[in-house]
């Protein structure tokens, strides 16, 4: 007589697994660090995505200087692509997970502002570098190391079609 | 997740396939050497990318790899005579050598050539560390011998096993470079098993039980480094190279040998792991090559006689409920290879990504499937060499290293990734 386990992993047993939404829409915000990713995010924007939010740049008080703490002192705002300047506060808030992305070698130093609206409120910051054509091995550290203190999950990834793969395997 | 023709895409491996295309642009291990220990030894059935095949060692020492089916009435050639030089099909006689091609069909008069229009299909099978590897892809796009390191050391150096997986090779892939299951399924080994414990690294992965994760492309393939936090404004790094289509190597622990594997498909529903360890400068003692006969690290025990594991999904892999309980394994069965194994095996003979949840530490896997399919399409479409298939690319090694907080590991570990010849591996 078979196994339990034996029985259970067969094909025929396969087509028994329930068939359900196990998931449900999840919010996911994409922030552009920088004008070449923007770009990118502009475009990536027009595809069809299952609830992610995106925004080509961050603005912010000067007192919300990077590394500063709590809700009240962080004053920045995500402008999406419609043009309209959302408190990223809130955004954060309403986010299951944030994804910032920058071109290598540009300032990403924005990404403390995020992250600080991340800690506040407990969510997961993955950050992508795009290499830029031309791009040294040296702005792609400098993109690291800008992201790694707050990033989760760091990636380099190969190009804008990386960028779609991840956010359509996270289901964005 | 993927979407279904995705899936299908990245999982099917059969001829014509572009994932079977793809696979066959490489040299893959096909045999352990063991498995035709001598000149005429009986032969082996080998089933690999979906195609049924037959392994033999001829009277002089020459290897063959050919269609398991006698051309004549299509019995199969494992119940054949390995004799002077060829395998006779006992049936009416018909022989073949190790290229496949039909030497003599004693019912036709030598004078008449028949013979020599009959040939089976057949691939190059060659030896290389105590792997049997092959190559089935066009004859004229044949890459140049593979150079992982763990095959090119002295025999001494290096071990190889292997043992049926009944499940799809990518969710058994997916497993050896998703460096995050680590600090759960896989727990209560580290201070346990002969092959891992004592390593002074070791207390970084036991202190920092949420490592963080970086992902870069390589020439190959992909580098996956997990981060914990270490002393003086330091990160460990672990570092998962990974070389396409298949092979991963694990980061290493101390002086330990080194090990990966390469998970190869049989058919869409099954696939050998492969497992080795090898150490680039010094023989292995004959305690590490005891551990490893007795299934420690990353090996396992069999079922006497095969390359099935003694745990596996007949007897419910050995689960152990008291052991799981008390915390000794955390998911109640023994052994790291086994405990990827049953998982994995859980998950279906094919995995349904379109309904996973995959978070953001899933990367390296969302980057290495993106890497497949796109090297696939290119494949399919330019007829574009993938990357992996340059033995250049063979020859990086995994690495476990402290560095600078400020340092890309990738640029940091350099030397470190490299598999240079004669000198030791960079762990901790």
């Amino acid at each position: 007589m078979l196994s339990e386990s034996a029985r259970m992993t067969t094909a025929q047993e396969a087509a028994y697994r329930i068939q359900y939404p196990n998931s449900k829409r999840r919010a996911a915000k994409v922030i552009a660090l920088d004008r070449t990713s923007a770009k990118i995010v502009d475009e990536v924007s027009r595809l069809p995505w299952n609830g992610a939010s995106f925004f080509t740049s961050l603005s912010f008080a000067a007192k919300s200087s990077p590394g500063s703490e709590g809700g009240e002192a962080l004053q920045a705002w995500l402008n999406d692509l419609a043009g309209h300047a959302l408190n990223l506060v809130a955004e954060v808030e309403a986010a299951d997970f944030v994804v910032v992305i920058t071109a290598a070698g540009e300032d990403a130093r924005a990404v403390s502002i995020i992250a600080d609206a991340c800690k506040l409120h407990n969510k997961s910051l993955v950050g992508l570098v795009v290499p830029r054509e031309g791009a040294s091995e040296d702005a792609i550290g400098e993109s690291l190391n800008h992201l790694r203190p707050y990033a989760r999950m760091l990636v380099v990834a190969s190009g804008v079609d990386y960028v779609e793969a991840m956010l359509m395997a996270l289901r964005a | 997740m993927l979407k279904p023709e995705q899936n299908d895409y990245v999982t099917q491996t059969g001829p014509g396939t572009p994932m079977g295309n793809l696979f066959r642009c490489y040299w893959i291990p096909a045999l352990l050497s063991e498995e035709l220990p001598e000149n005429d030894c009986p032969p082996v059935r080998v089933k690999l990318l979906s195609e049924r095949l037959l392994a033999f060692r001829d009277s002089e020492g020459k290897l063959g790899l050919i269609d398991e089916f006698c051309a004549h009435r299509g019995v199969s050639l494992w119940f054949g005579r390995n004799e002077d030089c060829g395998l006779r099909c006992p049936y009416h006689g018909w022989k073949f050598d190790v290229t496949g091609q039909c030497v003599e069909v004693p019912s036709e008069p030598v004078e008449s050539g028949y013979a020599k229009k009959i040939k089976l299909k057949s691939y190059p099978l060659i030896e290389k560390g105590g792997v049997l590897w092959t190559y089935m892809g066009d004859p004229a796009q044949q890459p140049p011998e593979p150079e992982f390191e763990f095959c090119t050391v002295p025999l001494n150096q290096t071990f190889t096993t292997k043992r049926i997986q009944e499940c799809n090779w990518l969710q058994a892939m997916e497993g050896g470079i998703d460096s995050s299951h680590v600090s759960w399924l896989h727990r209560g080994d580290l201070s346990n098993d002969p092959l891992f414990k004592g390593a002074a690294g070791n207390k970084y992965n036991m202190a920092d039980l949420a490592p963080v994760f970086e992902v870069v492309e390589n020439d190959g393939g992909l580098l996956i480094g997990a981060r914990r936090n270490a002393e003086d404004d330091q990160y460990y790094w672990r570092i998962t190279p990974w070389v396409m289509p298949t092979y991963t190597g694990v980061p290493p622990r101390g002086d330990h040998p080194i090990h990966g594997h390469f998970w190869i498909p049989i058919d869409d529903h099954n696939c050998w792991a492969w497992s080795y360890d090898y150490h680039p400068t010094r023989p292995l003692t004959d305690s590490e090559v005891q551990a490893m006969r007795d299934g420690k690290g990353i090996h396992v025990k069999y079922v006497p006689g095969t390359y099935i594991p003694l745990a596996n999904k007949t007897n419910d892999y050995l689960m152990n409920r008291e052991a799981q309980k008390a915390g000794r394994t955390f998911s109640g069965i023994e052994g790291i290879g086994m405990q990827d194994a049953s998982l994995q095996e859980s998950m279906g003979p094919i995995c349904d990504r379109t309904k996973e949840n995959l978070v953001g530490t899933d990367n390296g896997v969302i980057m290495a499937r993106h890497r497949l399919m796109r090297a696939a399409k290119a494949l399919a479409e330019k007829g574009t060499i993938p990357p992996g298939v340059n033995p250049e690319h063979h020859k990086v090694r995994q690495a476990a290293l402290l560095l600078k907080r400020d340092v890309q590991f990738k640029e940091g570990a350099k030397e470190a990734l490299i598999a240079k010849k004669g000198v030791r591996q960079t762990s901790v």
